[in-house]
């Protein structure tokens, strides 16, 4: 997994869940706590298939992150294509820099 | 005195060298399967090979690969898997990077195939970050049935 923080302050999480079905996959926050979870189990070729070597096998992926309070947990977007997995997760509001003015006294 | 019979025209002295080399490789936990790079941990792209009753499939993990960054060839009985593996981050931005576990890079891999197979008749697929080569055996690695009269 990757994570790097865009220019504009969001957090882009970015995950290999090869074979995994966007149905498959279940993203959550409950308690400022993100998981990822999705299932790369695919249909065996058969009986007939002899495993002449094996590098991988399909599972189940899953990852877990306490988020802080600078995401904005209401806006959190993500998306799959080629087996990646892409969360991003934007700057909350109340995070950004912010000028304060003096008042004059 | 007679010859009792002949090994075929196409007999490969050295196929059980190979597969020698193959199961060494494999005990010595270099992966197996030629020069392997190591991306993001372990040799890349992790593959499976199965030996069906009419085909060779095999099947490579690379998530977030794109199609036209995978270059597979074929000679003889050697099936090679190249390819470019891009990093995540949109090139254009500037990014600071917190965790960077996938890796990138440029990847080759050589498979020696365990039968004969018909080149034309091969077809390669990419869905949901997997790549999967169907390999038709050949004519002459395939069981035949011999009646007698």
């Amino acid at each position: 997994m990757d994570i790097y923080e865009r220019t504009d302050g969001a957090t882009v999480l970015v995950a290999e869940v090869p074979g995994a079905k966007s149905e498959s996959l279940d993203i959550r926050v409950d308690k400022g706590v993100l998981t990822i979870t999705a299932d790369g189990r695919r249909e065996s070729l058969g009986d007939q298939y002899a495993r002449t070597y094996t590098g991988f096998m399909g599972g189940q992926f899953f990852r877990a992150f306490a988020l802080s309070d600078e995401v904005d947990r209401d806006n959190i977007q993500a998306s799959l294509s080629d087996g990646l997995l892409t969360v991003t997760l934007p700057r909350a509001e109340a995070a950004q820099t912010r000028k304060i003015e003096i008042s004059d006294g | 005195m007679a010859t009792l019979f002949r090994w075929p025209g196409n007999w490969d002295p050295f196929a059980g060298l190979r597969v020698m080399q193959r199961e060494l490789e494999r005990l010595s936990g270099r992966g197996g399967f030629g020069e392997g790079r190591n991306i993001g941990g372990g040799v890349y792209p992790p593959l499976n090979v199965y030996n069906g009753p009419t085909e060779l499939v095999v099947e490579c993990e690379v998530p977030g690969v794109k199609r036209e960054d995978i270059d597979l060839s074929i000679t003889g009985e050697t099936l090679v898997v190249k390819g470019v593996k891009h990093p995540a981050g949109e090139s254009d931005e500037e990014i600071r990077y917190q965790r960077c576990e996938r890796g990138s890079g440029e990847f080759s891999r050589t498979v020696v195939l365990p039968d004969k197979v018909e080149p034309e008749g091969i077809s390669a697929s990419l869905v949901d970050g997997i790549l999967t080569v169907r390999l038709p055996k050949s004519q002459a690695a395939m069981p035949k049935k011999i009646n007698v009269k």
